[in-house]
This record gives structure tokens, sequence and C-alpha cells, in this order.
């Protein structure tokens, strides 16, 4: 690390001002609206619609959290959350894991082919797929579903975790799996045994995507469960408004029990999804 | 590289007793096997959507009316032509793909070379840049509209700090989606620089120091080595970000709900409307279809790039 060029080396663009301010621009760009949603959620109804507004919380009070608990099922959105970006994240890997292996392992004749077409996939907008889509999942009878999510949310990281993790298993030597194999593994054991283990971290990264995309994907959501029970929370947080109030602390509140998951999923494996982010040129 | 060791297993495999192999079956099946699970989720969820979308755009088919399909060419098409909502929603598309992609990629590229600096910790900057990207779209709508709120909104408040009389930001379509634009730059931004940033360390350093050496300035340094060598991390970056603002969403409909009247819309919200609210299928696909066709434009760019790179 360091070997790596830094935009100027010397003199005033390596100096501590110009790194004060470069930080603080960073972190006021990066944090302060999740901030300024954790601050609203703390003030009372009566502090926010005072002029001028205040920024920090006079009287901080965590009555917005418990209302946005009992205004509506915010537990329910969590784990329909959950549920579908944990579910659908697992077929991702599961699925991307066995075609990338065939991809980075086997001799095949299209290898090319297959590739570009994962690349061409991977640039998809799946937007444009509402319809049939809709319209599949009525006739199968699976509107207001987690299934309906799941298969869609799959192939949206499918393309990009087979990519990674291609890329992946090329990292590894074959003479381990050979190895295992002469031990008397099959094919798969030494794929599941050997391979995977040592590509776990890969693995993960790759899972961490998946789940994210799942997580914040909106559009098909809105469009496919309208049942209360089973609304993701990014669908789910529309119900806060009424027909003519827009209760902000208590939408404020929402928000930031809906970020604080993933935000320590970040916290914790940053320099992971950085990488994986930036292996694989992701759409974001 | 791999060619090369796909020889050598091959040859490892030659020296196996027999037995070994006969637990195992040939490459090909293995290979068919391993790639169907993928397959069939591909062929589902895309290629047989994709063939439905295009044969249901030549329908007219509402769920309203309660009436089977119906074959009318292409009068959806010819539908759309005349459609002003159409027209006002795809340039809003347009529009904003082509204010949102450049103004990301130029602020990216400042927050990168920002975060490059030889700062003593590295992780508060790494996180700063990770918050925005993990961020659902859909919050990030909401949050910014109560950012640009007209009465209690903080920018309306940090203008009037600096003398500025504050703005109803959603009551005017220009304002409107000036803000939208704000917020998507915002979110995305982050994106292209984590991209750039890990471009901008692969640049070994000796190559600035021998441009010193040379006497070519800081702006020279920047145009004649950074650019350039940051180019393939770039235009990727680019044609993702273009393909995913081809279908912006979220943030306008949680900012404004594509309003006043349809001024902020996009051609995604539309086909939202068309299908979702109308139930006219019909014509969703035919829009669908248009916007599939803008974003297949971008992505034959890309492929042909990357076979140029191979």
């Amino acid at each position: 690390m360091s070997q790596v060029a830094s935009f100027g080396s010397t003199s005033f663009f390596s100096g501590k001002p110009l790194r004060f301010i470069a930080a603080s621009i960073l972190l006021v760009n990066g944090m302060f609206p999740a901030l300024w949603i954790l601050f609203t959620s703390l003030k009372t109804e009566a502090e926010l619609t005072v002029k001028p507004i205040t920024w920090l919380p006079h009287q901080p009070t965590l009555a917005n959290y418990i209302q946005a608990f009992s205004d509506q099922p915010l537990h329910i959105f969590l784990f329909n959350s959950f549920m579908v970006a944990l579910l659908s994240t697992c077929l991702t890997l599961l699925v991307s894991v066995l075609a990338a292996y065939a991809l980075a392992r086997l001799n095949l004749k299209y290898r090319g082919l297959i590739l570009s077409l994962i690349i061409a996939v991977s640039t998809f907008p799946l937007v444009t797929l509402l319809v049939p889509l809709f319209e599949i999942m009525r006739a199968l009878n699976l509107l207001n579903s987690w299934i309906a999510l799941i298969l869609p949310y799959t192939v949206l990281s499918l393309p990009v975790c087979t990519l990674m993790l291609v890329s992946f298993f090329e990292g590894i030597p074959r003479d381990l799996e050979n190895a295992a194999m002469i031990d008397g593994c099959t094919r798969m054991g030494a794929l599941f045994k050997v391979v995977v283990p040592l590509c776990a971290p890969g693995v993960f990264t790759a899972g961490i995507l998946a789940f994210v995309n799942a997580w914040d994907e909106f559009l098909l959501a809105l469009s496919f469960n309208s049942n209360p029970a089973l609304r993701t929370l990014p669908v789910g947080i529309q119900l806060y408004q009424g027909e003519f109030a827009f209760p902000w602390p208590v939408i404020s509140a929402a928000l930031v029990v809906g970020i604080v998951p993933v935000a320590i999923l970040i916290v914790i494996f940053q320099e992971r999804v950085v990488s994986g982010l930036t292996a694989g040129g992701i759409k974001g | 590289m791999t060619t090369q060791t796909i020889a050598t297993s091959d040859r490892i495999e030659k020296a196996q007793p027999g037995w070994v192999k006969l637990l195992d079956m040939s490459d090909r099946a293995l290979a068919v096997l391993l790639l169907t699970p993928a397959a069939v989720l591909l062929a589902l969820i895309i290629v047989y959507p994709v063939l439905r979308l295009g044969y249901t755009s030549f329908f007219s088919l509402s769920l309203t009316s309660g009436l089977p399909a119906e074959f009318v060419g292409f009068e959806n098409y010819q539908l759309m032509f005349t459609d002003p909502v159409f027209w006002e929603t795809t340039w809003n598309t347009v529009l904003i793909t082509l204010i949102t992609v450049p103004g990301a990629l130029i602020v990216g590229m400042a927050l990168a070379l920002l975060a490059n600096l030889p700062f003593g910790v590295q992780w508060p900057v790494r996180l700063s840049l990770l918050i925005p990207w993990a961020l659902p779209l859909s919050f990030a709508g909401l949050i910014f509209a109560w950012f640009f709120h007209s009465e209690y909104g903080v920018v309306n408040d940090v203008l009037a700090r600096f003398g500025i009389q504050g703005v109803i930001w959603f009551n005017s379509p220009n304002l409107a989606f000036a803000a939208i634009c704000l917020t998507i730059i915002w979110k995305t931004s982050s994106f292209m620089a984590l991209i750039i940033l890990a471009g901008l360390q692969t640049i070994p350093r000796s190559l600035y120091e021998a441009a010193d050496v040379d006497g070519a300035g800081r702006i020279r340094q920047f145009l004649e080595i950074t650019l350039p060598l940051l180019k393939p991390a770039i235009v990727v970056a680019l044609i993702f970000r273009t393909i995913t603002a081809l279908q912006t969403f979220d943030i306008p409909y949680m900012m404004t709900g594509g309003g006043p009247g349809t001024s902020t819309s996009t051609l995604a919200m539309y086909i939202h409307q068309n299908t979702v609210s109308f139930l006219d299928l019909g014509y969703g696909s035919a829009l669908a279809v248009v916007m599939f066709a803008l974003s297949m434009c971008v992505t034959a760019v890309y492929l042909r790039i990357i076979r140029t790179k191979e």
C-alpha cells in the first residue's frame, strides 16, 4: 500500500489542513443524510414544527420508535424484507457457485459465449419485465407471496455473483481439488469440501452484495405484494403517510430501523464489500 | 493462463487410476448439470418474460375490462406516438440520464481524489462512501424529500442562513426535477467514487515521480497519467450507471410521485402506472419494449468495448 499514488504527494496537497477539509467533506457527504434522519427521529412533533428549525434534538425521545412499531406492523415489514433477502441470497449463491465452478474448472466449448451472455444479462433492465412477470406471477397465483420476489431477486444478483465467483475459483490451485479426488472425494464432494471453503471469503462477499440488492429493491415489491402482511420494508414505509399528514418523526424512526441492519453489515465487512464491488464493477 | 491450467489438470486426470474416473461423470455431463439451475432460472425470469413482453405488446389486454386479449397489431405503438405522457416521461428519463450520469461521474471523481489522500485512519472515509451506496434508493428518496421540505427542510434552512429565501421545491416542475437529480447524483456518486478510488490505488507512484522530474504540473499529471489509466474502470462504471439511470423509479416516486402533474414522471413510473394501476398490460408492454430497446443499445456498446479489449 505504500507504493500507491496519491493525487499530490507534496506541498499543499498533503498538508494537514487540506486533509482535514477533505475528511470533513467526505464525512458530511456520506453521513449527514443518515444522521439527519436519526436526529429527526428523536425529535417531538412539537419541536419539528418550530421555526427556525432546530438541528440537534432538544428533548430526545424514543416515542417515535414506539409509534413506528404500533402504527404499522414494522416488525413484519422487517421480517419480510429479511426473509426475502436471505432466501434469495442463499438461492443466488447455490446456483452461482455451481455455474461458476463449471465455467472456471470444466473445459467448456462455449465458455466465452456463456460468459458474454452472463455479462449481457447483468445489464438487463428488470423494470421492463414488470408486465410479463406480473402476468406470470398472477397466472401462477404467486402475487402476494415471498416467491414472487425471491425468484426475480435471485436473477437480479445471479450474473454478478457468478462472474465474481468464476474469478475466485480460478484463483484456487487445481492440485488441492485433485488431491481430494484422489483421496476418494467425488467431484461435487471436492467442490463443497475443498473449493467452497477456500472461496468462503469470495462466496461471503457475493452473498453480502446479493443481500443488499434484495434489501433495496422497491419496484417489484411494490407491484407484486399489495397485501400489508407481505410488504417489504421499502414498500411498507409508505403506509405511514396519512392522506394529508406526513408524520416525519415516525417515518424517520422507521427509516432508521431499516437502515441499521444493513449499516451493521457494512461496518463489519466494509473492506470485503469494497473489494467485491470494485472487482465486479457492479450496478449501483 | 486459464487454458494452461486446464491442460495441466487434464494430464493429472489422465494419470489417475480408472476407478477415480468412474466416480465422476464426463466433463460435459457435469457442466450441463451444473449450469442447468442457472439456465432454468434465466429462462423462467428473463427469456420467457422477454418473449411474452414482445407478444403482449401486440395485444389489447386490459384486466379491468375483463375482455379476452385481442390482437391489435401495432396499435399500442401507434397510440404511444400520439400519447403526450409517453413523450414527456421518456424525455424526463433521457434528461435524468444525461444529467445524473455525468454528474455522478464528476462528483464521484472529486470524492475519490479526496478519499485517496494519505489519511491516517482509512475506515471512516471508506464507510462514508459505502453508506450512500448501501442505502436503499427508496429510502434516499424519502430522506431527501424531507431535506427539501419547504417549511421544515434542512436545505431551505441552510439557504436562509446565507440570507437566501427558501423555495417550495415540489411545487415547480423545474425545481422538483432539480431536487430529484441532486438526490440521484448524491446516491450514485459514492459508487463511482469507490470504483475510481480502486483504480487510483493501482496507479504506481513512480509514474507521478517521473512526471515531477519532467516538470509536469499537477493538472497535466491528472490529465495525462491519472485519467488515461482510470479510463477502463470509468467506462464500465458509466455503462452500468447509464443502464440503471434509464430505469429510474424509486427516487422520483418517493420524492414527488411524478408531480406536479406528470412533470417529473419517468418511463419506469409510467410503465408501473399502466401495469399496476390501470392494469392495461398491452400498452404497458409496448412501453417496456421501448425501454428495453433503449437499454439494449447501451448494452451493445458495452459488449463491444469488452470484445475489443479481449
